[in-house]
């Protein structure tokens, strides 16, 4: 197994081609693994204290061994940076073509260095990289950049498909994604911002050199096991027909949805609490990623008769909205009509933003104003204009996404960078302390989705390591009350399965944050795992798979160790920026406010937390007061030279040096000021 | 002599005696129009089986995923997709009677007709011959077809099911897009209408007037 590996200086021009070695493979499995150790390395020789938006900073495209090979299992491709939203380490992961076509061109994995004198793509085809300017995409949306260089670059020798940015990440706003094919995001961390700072407006792809496999035979014979498994599973089916959207009327049986901010835990629109949309309409074509044999996606087109608010976005087509983009909106913003929760997806698509950091940068404002904290006249002076902050307006919520995405008020600077940052900027311009209602986990990331009853969800909020997120430690096994996994994971006990008790919680965590490191570098797609997570172990059964694309052969503690060691490489970046166990925490409406309603009505995160995270580090085998990594565990895991580089840092358990001075605080990105 | 009647040409005057059968390809390729979710793993799984060496790399593929060929009533953007498959034709197949150097036969076990590549000069006549566009080029000049893998076709046990067919209790409860089937079992899966799929109107439409992407 080996790769091509990509370096681009855009500062300089200069290009060079690597070969990722086979043992490279053995040690970091591939994807996501392989992207965490380039940037560890780019960070031995940078100043990691560097600011997110300099040219200090890097952007890492990887794709994973499995990806493309026919699998069935999907593909996803991985961006790995520095985030500019969070200070911290930063990735995001997002679907499509591109990580597809991307495997074709000659290279595996993209590094892009420097910053670009002018807005420049970056062209890939068979190996042959140019540098082309970008001037007259920039001021496109994703779609349209999309569009316009498909066009341009023709369908020889492949179609040409992209990685681009929209217009929030062209602003460097903190909270920007990369959008791959015009229309699938990698939203989490700021990526866009990252290459916007870089002047990178797209990274294009075309391809017809062939991917090596070690075992064909083998891989084609396990592909069709892996399609009869699926075909036999129920559960594949709702996926293949809404997507995630079957969680908005599970969540609202069992009390774990998004809503008004999380003053509430039910959404109250009758039109989306259940996922009926889809009977209402029109789907005009299938589509998914490549290689996926769910293939849970659609194109939808508003007709205008479906429902009061469609008639105002007739014509305008969409991809279906997924579970977050609707607890984004009809959630945290209740909106409450499908067409405009198809609108919210498309614009925040299109723009290139993160949905999650900007609804909860929204409805924190409209909290506030609900409750008259800040006046009409607060209100004016932060948005330049009088502004309506009522619930659920769609029309007056794209005007603000227009806020932060051309940065054009006080409101798009202050909270270019998510709720936290945004909450936290505003509370010191007024002189008062509005955090009681900002939402975020670790890093200042927000989410939208009820945490206060689910201790697993709450614990992988506080120590996510790209900032609180349920893709690195997603708390399946408590959410969905499997006993069965428990009883299969922790040696016949059931505590992980069953919320109310505080037992198994952190270790079911780290369990799984193992699991889910393995699958993003394997670069396969979760869901089909989630379908049966037993039965689709990353660490066995498509370990088998794996072996047969790359011929190695490892045994399931192995692999389990190999992506502990992943996380352990993310969790020591972000030791070496000062995150200590006082960064692992949730906001204060998840902590002590209690849950309102539903069938969890009065409980608190607060109760279980340190209990939780005591025992999330201690499966960790980190050290409980300080929350840093241990030289024991890092040796067990073969990580000798980043502890020796913690060690200096002083953010290795037990050791200190007097010679560096400890970081005491995390240094978030600048303040961007208020621009004349 | 079997070997040299299974490789008896089938372009233009060669052919077979009066009173033969004709070798019409029993079993083929079908695919439903639009219900394609541009997964291209038929292509991967066609890659992987004929490329050279096991390589995976869609040039070496017999079946390409296209854009919907035409706006229809349903779709009027043109926006879905649809598997490009070789419809294995009847005598004498375009592709076979273009020609020039009769390097097509029958493959015994399949009848599909299938390229001898010794004989092919690579002149690509059949490429514009195929009224289907299903003839493809490999890097090499090699003229690639499908030949049905010897009756097991790869890209069929590739392509996902999709629950639009719902129809609980026959045969093909679940659809895929792909289907490898004799003739009038097509038709008659064909016949099974898909009342439970309300949404998905493009499918509906495209059953109720019979249209799919290869008439038997």
């Amino acid at each position: 197994m080996e790769s091509g590996l990509l370096r681009v200086d855009l500062s300089t021009g200069k290009i060079q081609r690597e070969i990722l070695p086979h043992s490279m493979f053995e040690r970091w499995v591939g994807g996501s693994g392989i992207n965490d150790w380039l940037l560890w390395e780019h960070f031995l020789k940078h100043d990691i204290m560097c600011d997110p938006r300099s040219p200090e900073n890097v952007l890492i495209f990887g794709v994973g061994p499995l990806a493309g090979v026919g699998s069935g299992i999907g593909v996803k491709g991985r961006l790995t940076f520095k985030s500019p939203c969070y200070g911290s380490f930063g990735d995001s992961t997002g679907g499509g073509k591109f990580p597809y076509v991307v495997r074709f061109s000659g290279y595996d994995y993209i590094v892009v260095t420097g910053k670009a004198p002018k807005p420049v793509y970056i062209h890939i085809c068979n190996g042959e990289v140019t540098i082309c300017d970008a001037t007259h995409l920039w001021g496109k949306d994703s779609a349209e950049t999309h569009n316009t260089l498909r066009k341009e670059l023709g369908d020889y020798p492949s179609e040409a498909y992209t990685l681009s940015i929209g217009q929030a990440g062209e602003n460097q706003v903190g909270i920007a994604g990369v959008v791959s094919d015009g229309w699938r995001i990698h939203a989490r961390c700021g990526g866009g911002g990252v290459m916007g700072s870089k002047n990178l407006k797209a990274i294009v792809t075309q391809g017809t050199q062939g991917i090596k496999v070690d075992n064909p035979a083998g891989l084609l014979e396990w592909s069709d096991g892996f399609r009869q498994k699926l075909d036999a599973n129920e559960a594949a089916y709702g996926f293949k027909r809404r997507g995630t959207m079957g969680a908005v009327e599970m969540y609202q049986r069992i009390g774990g949805n998004f809503w008004r901010n999380n003053q509430g835990t039910q959404f109250r629109g009758e039109e989306v609490r259940s996922d009926n949309w889809v009977k209402k309409y029109h789907k005009y074509s299938e589509v998914c990623s490549s290689d996926c044999y769910i293939a849970c996606d659609g194109r939808y087109k508003i007709e205008g008769h479906e429902s009061d608010k469609a008639q105002k976005y007739v014509g305008e087509t969409f991809r279906h909205p997924e579970y977050l983009t609707t607890a984004s909106s009809a959630g945290a913003l209740d909106v409450r009509d499908w067409a405009e929760v198809a609108h919210w997806g498309k614009i925040t698509n299109d723009y290139g933003i993160d949905n999650q950091d900007l609804c909860c940068s929204i409805s924190f404002l409209m909290e506030l104003k609900q409750r008259e904290i800040i006046s009409d006249r607060d209100v004016e002076e932060l948005f330049g204009r009088s502004q309506s902050l009522e619930w659920g307006r769609m029309e007056d919520i794209e005007t603000l996404v227009e806020d932060v995405v051309f940065q054009r008020n006080p409101f798009g600077w202050l909270f270019r960078d998510g709720a936290y940052h945004g909450a936290l900027r505003y509370s010191e311009q007024q002189g008062q302390n509005f955090m009681k209602y900002a939402i975020y986990g670790k890093g200042g990331a927000s989410f939208t989705e009820e945490m206060r009853p689910f201790p697993t969800w709450m614990n992988n909020m506080a120590v996510a390591s790209r900032g609180a997120d349920h893709l690195k430690g997603i708390g399946l096994i408590e959410k969905f009350q499997r006993r069965d996994l428990s009883k299969a994971y922790f040696n016949g006990r059931t505590e992980a399965g069953d919320p109310t008790v505080p037992e198994l919680k952190g270790a079911s965590t780290a369990l799984i944050e193992n699991q889910v490191a393995l699958i993003n570098s394997y670069g396969v797609c979760m869901f089909h795992w989630m379908l049966d997570p037993l039965g689709y172990a990353p660490e066995s059964y498509y370990g088998e798979v794996y072996t047969e694309v790359t011929g190695i052969d490892k045994t399931k503690e192995e692999r389990m160790r190999d992506g502990e060691r992943i996380c352990n490489l993310e969790k020591a970046f972000n030791s070496r920026l000062g995150m200590r166990r006082e960064h692992d925490t949730i906001c204060e409406r998840w902590m002590h406010e209690p849950c309102p309603e539903g069938p969890n009505k009065g409980r608190v995160a607060g109760d279980m937390f340190d209990y939780v995270l005591d025992e999330y580090y201690e499966w960790r085998g980190w050290d409980k007061e300080t929350g840093l990594q241990t030289r024991e565990r890092m040796q067990e895991l073969e990580l000798e030279e980043v502890a020796d580089v913690l060690a200096a840092d002083n953010a290795l358990a037990g050791e200190r040096r007097a010679d560096r001075a400890v970081h005491v605080d995390v240094k978030i990105a600048d303040d961007p000021g208020i621009p004349d | 002599m079997q070997e040299t009647r299974q490789k008896e040409l089938v372009n233009g005057e060669v052919w077979y005696s009066p009173g033969d059968d004709v070798p019409n390809v029993p079993t083929k390729l079908f695919a439903l129009q639009n219900l394609c979710t541009d997964c291209k793993m038929c292509e991967v799984a066609c890659s992987l089986i004929h490329s050279p060496e096991g390589e995976l790399n869609p040039v070496w593929t017999r079946i390409k995923i296209d854009h919907a060929p035409q706006v229809s009533r349903v779709s009027k953007d043109g926006f879905g997709f649809m598997p490009a498959i070789c419809h294995h034709c009847a005598n004498p197949p375009p592709c076979a009677e273009v020609c020039p150097t009769d390097a097509f036969y029958y493959d015994p076990k399949t009848q599909a007709a299938v390229i001898d590549q010794d004989k092919c000069i690579q002149c690509m006549e059949c490429v514009p011959g195929c009224p289907f566009d299903t003839v493809f080029v490999a890097p090499t000049g090699e003229l690639l077809k499908c030949d049905l893998c010897g009756g097991d076709p790869a890209c069929v046990k590739a392509c996902s099911t999709r629950p639009e067919m719902l129809n609980a209790g026959k045969q093909y409860s679940r659809m895929p897009v792909l289907f490898y089937e004799e003739k009038a079992a097509f038709g008659q899966i064909l016949r099974q209408k898909p009342e439970a799929r309300d949404e998905v109107g493009i499918m509906q439409a495209m059953l109720s007037k019979g249209k799919v992407s290869s008439a038997a």
